[in-house]
């Protein structure tokens, strides 16, 4: 019944000074997860981008949704993720 | 709403405003330095008839204003026609919201020109339409010639660790290549509306 960790993956527009926002999201994945994320990975980036990927699969994009996304979406998707690990690996 | 005088001559002036910086100083300073201005670049601004008030919003963390505050610094420093203030656009939130790039963006660096009444006489905002075009295509042509950075639609995290840091290192390659041509443009725009506000007296 184990849980399989999940890696997030944050991009960020290291010219737009988005810092600060990469690094509240990865707080408030690190203290809501533990070792349920296998590693949060933090790639500087290009272009105004602010991309958050759980699991591999593209959860935000600036572009694509605007802005920058609601910590609760993201935490959505970890545990949705964690959930189907979970169901996999039981059954 | 407007800017009044007392508003503005309570900016920076661009010394202070190289002095608060925090972060990306030495950038900064080497593209002050590494700017070469003629005296026709510097025509259209001596050309003025009279003094011009220059607002300038802009942060150290922005890769624009970085690259652009420093030939507006020089710029303003080179002819007496230019009374230039500098306000950090996250701690005047009333001045930037009067400026916003197409009604909606904080885009920076913004560069407003008044007269001595505090009239709008002119607008740039953080960058050349022509260099963010040139920059765009020499971006496409990186993907077109190099298959391993897969598609420009593709986030980065997809690429191989080594595939991405080649990437990043073309792109800012890319960049050092085209910032001539982009510090050339900023100067020219820079005098078009110099002109333009001459023009009109």
């Amino acid at each position: 019944m184990a849980k399989k960790p999940v890696k997030v993956t944050i991009t960020y527009c290291a010219e737009c000074g988005y810092e600060p926002q990469t690094l509240a999201l990865t707080d408030t994945l690190m203290r809501t997860f533990a070792h349920d994320i296998s590693s949060i990975e933090l790639i500087p980036w290009y272009q105004g981008s602010f991309d958050v990927s759980v699991g591999g699969e593209l959860v935000h994009s600036m572009y694509r949704d605007g802005g920058f996304p609601e910590h609760e979406v993201v935490v959505d998707a970890v545990r949705a993720r964690l959930a189907q690990s979970e169901g996999a690996v039981s059954g | 709403m407007g800017v009044s005088r007392e508003r503005f001559e309570s900016g920076l002036t661009y010394e202070q405003w190289k002095a608060q910086m925090t972060r990306n100083r030495e950038r900064h300073d080497a593209n002050e330095q590494g700017l070469k201005l003629s005296a026709e670049d510097l025509a259209p601004l001596e050309g003025l008839p009279k003094p011009v008030n220059v607002l300038m919003l802009a942060e150290d963390w922005c890769g624009d204003a970085i690259a652009n505050t420093p030939i507006i610094g020089r710029l303003a420093s080179e002819v007496d026609t230019l009374n230039l203030r500098v306000f950090l656009r996250d701690q005047n939130e009333d001045l930037m919201n009067q400026f916003l790039k197409e009604g909606k963006y904080k885009s920076i660096p913004t560069v407003v020109f008044f007269d001595d009444d505090f009239n709008e006489l002119g607008r740039w905002i953080e960058r050349p339409d022509s260099v963010t075009k040139l920059r765009a295509e020499k971006q496409a042509a990186l993907y077109r010639d190099n298959p391993e950075f897969g598609s420009p639609s593709d986030t980065p995290d997809k690429l191989p660790e080594d595939a991405r840091i080649r990437l990043t290192q073309a792109i800012a390659q890319m960049r050092e290549e085209t910032k001539p041509f982009a510090d050339r443009e900023v100067v020219r725009e820079i005098g078009e509306i110099a002109k333009g506000i001459a023009a009109k007296g």
